[in-house]
């Protein structure tokens, strides 16, 4: 198990270095002036939706198909990827904070489905982020894959933010394809005729 | 069955959402009829008539054949608003996806 931590070591850090990229580059174009907020909105929030998709995914694939290299590479980084999408979804709440430039503001455009949606996500992206340390892992034990379930009611709640917001079916259909065809064959694989009869 | 019930009662949830809103259409999809480009009014009259309407601009761009303005109100209230390109008439204002002005008439 350590052998195999600090072997993933380098690729993790290299994994973070490249999904810090966006955000770099988002938060410079904004400090240089070339972007303005609002346009960073839908970059940061398509990024947190991203890389969630990319974190439920290896789950439930590996499920349906076996975990082979690729895949349990993946699994290994799962947990990464939620954190990371997690922070994305933090920075898309910072820039829309800033350009509303007022608590008042964003208080009076709370009852607004397009904006409640988006709270509601991220407030139920918090329990899985926050327990997603090994250390969480190890003390919750069982308790932990219900808390981080919860992270399929956030995304939920994601995209039907995207889609009041946005009303464009298109785009967050498309994110939202590869999650419902993967829990598809699970539910599938999981019924009791594709089941393996005990022996 | 357990594993399934996160996901069901978080579509369960969140589906009131989507009729608690007015449906708007995507941005892409707002028509103006507003012919060829060479009888717009200039983007600059475009800035005048959303100042009149005592907004502050963040952004006005073409989308379509709509002129399309990004703007605060005098409230501070976030607004994304489409007007003609010939007339500069304001046809439909949106707030955060939800539907508050349509111009009398203007059904695209």
């Amino acid at each position: 198990m350590t052998a195999d931590r600090s072997r993933l070591g380098l690729g993790k850090l290299l994994l973070w270095l490249v999904l810090a990229v966006p955000a770099a580059a988002m938060v410079a174009g904004w400090l240089s002036g070339r972007v303005i907020l609002m346009d960073l909105l839908e970059p940061s929030g398509e990024m947190a939706v991203r890389l969630m998709v990319l974190a439920l995914l290896p789950g439930p694939l590996a499920e349906c198909i076996g975990a082979g290299r690729f895949l349990r590479a993946w699994l290994a980084v799962r947990r990464n990827l939620g954190v990371a999408a997690f922070l994305y979804a933090l920075l898309h709440l910072a820039f829309y904070a800033i350009d509303m430039n007022a608590l008042s503001a964003i208080l009076e455009e709370l009852e607004l489905p397009g904006i409640w949606t988006g709270w509601l996500a991220l407030a139920l992206f918090v329990p899985a982020a926050a327990t997603s340390t090994d250390r969480a892992m190890r003390i919750l034990r069982r308790r932990w894959k219900t808390i981080q379930r919860v992270v399929y009611a956030a995304a939920a709640a994601s995209f039907l933010h995207w889609l009041l917001l946005d009303w464009n079916w298109q785009k967050a259909a498309l994110h939202a394809a590869p999650l419902i065809l993967v829990w598809l064959l699970r539910a599938v694989r999981r019924l009791p005729s594709h089941q393996r009869r005990p022996t | 069955m357990k594993q399934y019930n996160t996901p069901f009662l978080a579509v369960l949830l969140a589906a009131p959402a989507l009729f608690l809103s007015t449906p708007a259409r995507a941005d892409g999809d707002v028509r103006c009829n507003s012919g060829p480009q060479q009888n717009w009014k200039p983007m600059s009259a475009l800035k005048k008539q959303a100042w009149l309407e005592g907004w502050t601009v963040q952004k006005a761009q073409i989308e379509g054949d709509c002129y399309e303005v990004y703007a605060r109100t005098e409230n501070g209230q976030a607004v994304e608003a489409f007007f003609h390109p010939v007339t500069l008439q304001k046809l439909l204002v949106l707030r955060r996806g939800r539907e508050i002005y349509r111009a009398p008439g203007f059904t695209n």
